[in-house]
């Protein structure tokens, strides 16, 4: 499923990752542990994050026409026409003013959480998003824990039996589902379970005045959660699981597992204690990468089940061309995908003495 | 693999081409009669505004199409150009260009194709432009480096050496060698290419006036009579089908094409 959305991840963190396929896990290649110093990444990152807010101030920029003859299109009120009215909005975006000008004052803002307003609620955009994080955030997560659950007992076992009827058949599995649009999969999924069959609430993330409160709310979350984050966690698990597979697969030919086997070990433990545990650094990796697949999944996912999150929020900023609003959601999506790929560059250190320069 | 993958492929490009011929109906049909089960003039039936819903899974496929050539050139363009220059120049050219490459590649990019699609408004070529300019620098990457070692190969210097210029180089030496290596790389960047056309479609991003998979996707999924006469198992399942069959058949190619060539799994094995 990650196939239409594999965002390259960042060239400095895994290099296992970067095919635009994912041949690299059928090749069955160890990961590569050439790695640059920390400074490189901290300014890479540094420099992507610079990018993005720029492409987010200039991109509308660039575009045909005049943000207010685009507020006035969208169905502002016709009186908004007159001359005082034009002069005072662009006073207010401060389109009277040069672009570096209006660069600066836009990245003061940022500084300040100022987002702008939203032109269809006219809230303040910051705010409205600040209300949505949690909800992708919990999404996300649970997306995360379900694809560790499915995904890694699977690559072990697949790894361990490389080659054997079960590994052919959970990488059939698993090819085929990373083939699948995460779309299709949703849509299918919601018309099937949600539409005809009605085993899972119809959208949103609470029962809409449920009036739940306590244990109850937390299971009326659940109950909206469950789905969701299952398609999720499925999307992202065959990535996962390419990875510990091929990962578990290059522990076969070990020498301690040898030396494991000389002494009497038992096979269970070999395979979980010994090989698997060795292996699972590079899932790690993987782990926190899918953070990026997971910001273009969530859209399509919140959008599917009308979730109240991040991506939901773009897309409704897209339908109603919401420009202030868009570029928001863009920039907090955006932003926290290449943090995270950061993150993991810089805990990956850690965890893998050998990638320290 | 390769075989099944080449089928599928050759399957898709010929329905795209002949899609004139072998499509029973227009894409849309203004006089057509909604929701009709289907029958022996209409295949899988009609669609919410009665037009053929085979036939359109047949236009479909010509809209894909033409987004994976357009893409996939202009992918080859850049990449081409941008990883021959800085693996010929090297020195500061080289690494100026990497660097975008890794500012690009670290980018995500489905929210970004999103982002301009919304602003520069729904057409096709938008999202042919948007899908070519923010896939090529995977492309640049491994252009660069295998002409980084192509460069040292005997057959190269020795070229060099007899005063051949760097223009006899690229077309004489450079590019046969590379176009194996190219090829894998580019049958990926199609099929990444089917699955973001689609899914922009899908989001309401795509061209409105084109059938679009992606678009016919989401406009079952939102319609509210789905359910009623299994529209859904003659509508949406096709649909999806035609659409994954699309995006399997290009990365089965890539998979079986790219180990030959890929230097760092040849040496890992």
């Amino acid at each position: 499923m990650s196939q239409t959305q594999i965002p390259a991840p960042p060239a400095e963190t895994v290099t296992a990752v970067d095919a635009v396929g994912t041949t690299e896990f059928l090749t069955e290649a160890a990961p590569s542990h050439r790695r640059r110093p920390p400074w490189v990444s901290l300014v890479s990152y540094v420099v992507t994050v610079l990018a993005l807010i720029t492409l987010n101030f200039a991109l509308p920029r660039l575009m045909p026409g005049n943000p207010i003859d685009a507020l006035l299109a969208q169905g502002a009120d016709g009186a908004v026409q007159n001359e005082q009215t034009r002069a005072a909005l662009t006073e207010y975006y401060q389109l009277d003013q040069s672009i570096p000008e209006q660069y600066v004052h836009y990245l003061g803002g940022l500084t300040r959480g100022d987002f702008g307003k939203s032109t269809t609620t006219n809230g303040s955009v910051g705010n409205e998003l600040g209300g949505r994080v949690g909800w992708s955030l919990l999404l996300m997560v649970t997306g995360m824990l379900i694809s560790i659950v499915i995904a890694v007992p699977a690559g072990i076992h697949s790894g361990w039996n490389r080659s054997k009827r079960a590994d052919r058949n959970l990488l059939g599995l698993f090819l085929t589902l990373q083939n699948l649009p995460i779309y299709l999969v949703a849509a299918a999924a919601f018309t099937l379970l949600v539409s005809k069959f009605g085993l899972f609430p119809l959208g949103d993330a609470t029962t809409l005045y449920g009036g739940y409160t306590g244990f109850a709310y937390v299971l009326d979350v659940g109950r909206h959660l469950i789905l969701p984050g299952l398609l999720l966690g499925l999307d992202f698990a065959t990535y996962e699981f390419l990875v510990m597979r091929s990962s578990m697969v290059s522990e076969l030919g070990s020498d301690y597992l040898l030396a494991g086997r000389a002494k009497g070990l038992r096979q269970r433990r070999l395979k979980y204690r010994y090989a698997a545990r060795n292996a699972l650094l590079p899932v790690v990796t993987v782990v926190g990468l899918q953070f990026s697949v997971a910001i273009t999944s969530i859209i399509f996912i919140e959008r599917i089940f009308s979730y109240p999150g991040v991506g939901g929020y773009m897309f409704q900023a897209i339908g109603q061309r919401d420009y202030p609003a868009m570029q928001g959601a863009f920039l907090v999506l955006t932003i926290t995908v290449v943090t995270v790929n950061l993150f993991v560059d810089l805990v990956y250190r850690r965890l893998d003495p050998r990638t320290s320069v | 693999m390769l075989g099944v993958g080449t089928v599928i492929i050759g399957a898709f490009c010929f329905v795209a081409l002949f899609a004139p011929w072998l499509a029973p109906h227009p894409a849309i049909d203004p006089f057509g009669e909604n929701y009709q089960r289907p029958s022996a003039t209409h295949l899988l039936g009609t669609n919410d505004n009665g037009s053929d819903i085979f036939s359109r899974l047949i236009w479909g496929s010509q809209t894909t199409l033409i987004v994976v050539v357009f893409a996939t050139t202009m992918v080859l363009a850049i990449g081409l150009t941008v990883g021959l220059t800085a693996g010929l120049r090297g020195g500061f050219v080289d690494t100026a260009a990497m660097r975008i490459v890794d500012v690009f590649l670290g980018l995500p990019i489905l929210p970004l194709l999103i982002f301009v699609a919304a602003l520069a408004g729904p057409s096709l070529t938008v999202s042919i432009l948007m899908i070519g300019l923010f896939t090529w620098p995977q492309t640049a990457r491994i252009v660069r480096s295998q002409t980084l070692t192509l460069r040292q190969r005997g057959f190269i210097s020795s070229a060099r050496g007899f005063g051949a210029g760097p223009w006899y180089v690229i077309r004489r030496h450079l590019i046969p060698s590379l176009g194996p290596v190219i090829a894998a790389n580019l049958v990926f960047v199609a099929g990444l290419s089917v699955a973001i056309e689609a899914g922009l479609a899908f989001l309401g991003l795509g061209d409105p006036t084109a059938v679009s998979w992606g678009a016919e996707i989401s406009r079952a999924v939102g319609n509210p009579q789905i359910l009623i006469d299994l529209l859904w198992l003659r509508w949406l399942v096709p649909t999806g089908l035609a659409l994954t069959f699309a995006v399997v058949g290009f990365t089965l190619v890539g998979v079986s094409l790219e180990p030959s060539f890929n230097p760092r799994s040849n040496r890992a094995r």
